[in-house]
């Protein structure tokens, strides 16, 4: 009989990874169709209101979607059942692999470590370049998942050494399941790390943060108009969660996928820049990462990297201290170098760490701490 | 003007207005006093039905009109909306009396497949747990197409119902006022067609609607609409709300799915004025997706432009 680490390790295909798609350089992959269709259970929902006529209103993300009895959401994995709120996809991942921590990418996250990475259906946001479309915008009945309680999420994740990382889709939409694994993790001394497109409500995303050793955001652009066409969602939600995460002591990193023609324009990268120096602080790193057609952008060539390059030389001219290019193995920015002494104290090529010299959150050749979570 | 048959079945807008048949009558419901609150009268939808589909296609009688519409061993897809439930939902009556009105079009019974988006939905309007002429197939029973399909504002996967079980659409919605997209008829109906409806809702489902009819694989299948508009939601839609059915004892006969929205947009504006309710415009809930798809070529939203013939049955 095959053990839990057997099974994921016989369907797991580890290849050449690019970008942050679930099957890219992930040791596990559970492949389409390996757990039988089945229906998925439903656990109460944290996270809403009462209205009128069993009508209920979801206070988990600034949609806050009015949803009739019977119906879903905008996410599509929580339901009004007869007046009352559910989700179907707690304890339900239909993607649980582990990961390199720079696939996230965290880059001042214990480098080198693992995330033990899983992911339900569902999603608040309709990313038109969304690398993962075929599970965050599909419904759990869409999916294959298997059961995988808490428990047994930490139990894996201790079994590889590595931190348990809500990601791939979007963990807002399965927050209570984020919250009680992550909650479970911390009890184990396991660390617990999300990677979220940051469009929730404050006082949920307070509550999973308790429990958060590291996010990252995806901050997919700088306008309000970039993320109404691009993402049906809205900027404004997505800053005051960044704040909400600064102002909690959660170690924060983000990302901006600069999609060609769309985000990439210089001063939106410079707004964009300014506004993090100012209400984040310059040590919050910034990646500025190669789009790659996807979805509904299949017909858009990736970003050059001339603009990724651009992009970081404007967020270092304008104080930030840590800026990085990402998902193009070998371009310059991979590496995190010492703000004082200018050495490399990270060495790093695609998802692989090749040098570290940080002793004690400090810079081995010159002693300056170096902000982040490297032990 | 009428439709008409193309070689390959699928039916051509005419060239001059599109007719929209209302039919009336004095009374198609029964109270029941308990379940749904209300049978229908399958005498009076019969007459109903073939008033209606003798006027839309000028032919002879119902059956020879529906085969008008719907060849001779063609798999037709009922797409009713059974949503909210028995009591809110496409009446099962009527789909009975359409089916045998098929059979006799040589659409036997086995070619006849109701279908929606869940089968717990069919089964809540009353088209599941009992043996019926016709097949009924949940979306989530027959999953979807693999590949998407792009529109301009977003992508979906289609019903396996629609792209593998049937060849033709009837399109049987029931009329409703909705929060979010102002009213539901047969345009919004073929959000039943696709994975992700939920994602379509922003912005009173405009312009998602649209764009949802203009997927070929969606347009080219509709041939027929008839409106369930026996007892619509006036308010407070699409879910039912105990007091919010109004009987009105109307169906919808059309080929052009935007004009049979718009006049059933004026039936339920008259229903809405009649209970002292704001027009749907004044309430902010203007169904802005129908000129979005007329101006998409998908058929004609100005009531001026669509030959209305209202018949007393």
């Amino acid at each position: 009989m095959l053990s839990r680490r057997d099974f994921f390790l016989s369907c797991g295909g580890a290849g050449c990874a690019l970008a942050a798609g679930v099957s890219a350089g992930s040791v596990l992959l559970p492949a389409r169709g390996a757990f039988a269709a089945q229906a998925p259970r439903a656990y109460p929902a944290r996270f809403w209101k009462k209205l009128p006529n069993k009508r209920i209103e979801c206070e988990l993300c600034p949609k806050h979607c009015k949803v009739e009895d019977r119906e879903r959401g905008f996410c599509g994995v929580r339901e009004n059942r007869d007046g009352e709120y559910v989700t179907l996809v707690w304890g339900q991942p239909c993607a649980v692999h582990v990961d390199p921590i720079e696939k996230k990418p965290l880059f001042h996250f214990r480098p080198g470590s693992r995330a033990f990475s899983i992911a339900t259906a569902g999603c608040n946001l309709e990313c038109k370049c969304c690398q993962n479309w075929d599970i965050s915008q599909s419904k759990p009945e869409d999916v294959d998942f298997r059961f995988m309680p808490p428990e047994e999420v930490v139990r894996s994740a201790k079994e590889y050494d590595a931190c348990v990382t809500f990601t791939y889709s979007e963990p807002i939409v399965f927050l209570e399941y984020a919250i009680d694994t992550a909650k479970a993790a911390r009890k184990a001394g396991v660390r617990a790390t999300m990677v979220t497109g940051g469009s929730g409500e404050a006082e949920p995303m307070k509550e999973v943060l308790k429990y958060l050793d590291a996010v990252k955001v995806d901050l997919k652009g700088f306008t309000e108009d970039y993320y109404r066409r691009m993402c049906k969602g809205k900027l404004e939600p997505v800053l005051k969660t960044l704040e909400v995460i600064r102002a909690s002591g959660v170690w924060l990193e983000l990302v901006h996928l600069c999609v060609p023609g769309q985000n990439d324009s210089e001063p939106e990268i410079l707004a964009m820049c300014r506004w993090v120096k100012t209400h984040l602080g310059a040590d919050v790193p910034v990646h500025f990462t190669r789009f790659h057609p996807e979805y509904q952008m299949k017909n858009v060539a990736p970003t050059p990297n001339a603009t990724l390059v651009r992009c970081r030389e404007i967020g270092l001219a304008e104080g930030l201290r840590f800026v990085y290019t990402g998902n193009v193995p070998g371009l310059a920015g991979e590496n995190t170098s010492c703000p004082k002494c200018g050495k490399v104290v990270v060495a790093r090529r695609g998802f692989e760490l090749e040098e570290l010299h940080i002793k004690a959150g400090r810079c081995a050749f010159c002693g300056t701490t170096i902000p982040g979570v490297w032990s | 003007m009428v439709a008409s048959k193309t070689e390959a079945g699928r039916v051509q807008l005419p060239a001059g207005k599109p007719r929209v048949v209302v039919v009336r009558t004095k009374k198609a419901l029964l109270k029941n006093g308990h379940d749904a609150g209300y049978d229908a009268d399958c005498g009076a939808l019969r007459a109903m039905l073939d008033a209606g589909l003798v006027a839309l296609s000028g032919q002879k009688d119902a059956s020879a009109a529906l085969a008008k519409y719907f060849h001779p061993g063609e798999r037709v897809g009922l797409k009713i909306n059974g949503l909210a439930g028995r009591k809110a939902a496409t009446h099962v009556e009527l789909v009975d009396e359409l089916s045998i009105l098929l059979g006799k079009a040589n659409i036997e019974g086995r070619q006849q497949i109701v279908f929606d988006r869940f089968a717990r939905d069919l089964t809540a309007s009353g088209f599941g747990g009992q043996l019926r002429r016709y097949r009924c197939v949940g979306n989530d029973e027959a999953g979807h197409e693999e590949d998407l399909v792009q529109m301009a504002s977003s992508a979906s996967r289609l019903s396996r119902v629609l792209t593998t079980q049937v060849d033709a659409v009837l399109n049987l919605p029931i009329l409703k006022q909705h929060m979010l997209a102002g009213m539901t008829g047969a345009l919004k109906n073929n959000f039943g067609c696709i994975h992700n409806p939920n994602k379509m809702h922003l912005d009173g489902c405009d312009p998602y609607i649209a764009e949802v009819n203009a997927v070929p694989a969606i347009r080219d299948k509709q041939r027929l609409v008839i409106m369930d508009a026996l007892r619509p939601v006036v308010d407070n839609g699409p879910a039912y709300q105990p007091g919010m059915g109004e009987v009105a004892n109307v169906l919808i006969f059309a080929t052009d799915l935007v004009a049979a929205d718009t006049i059933g947009l004026g039936i339920l504006e008259e229903l809405r004025a009649k209970r002292g309710l704001p027009t749907l415009a004044r309430a902010g809930m203007a169904p802005s997706y129908l000129a979005t798809a007329s101006k998409m070529g998908l058929g004609v939203s100005d009531r001026a432009g669509i030959d209305t013939v209202t018949i007393e049955v």
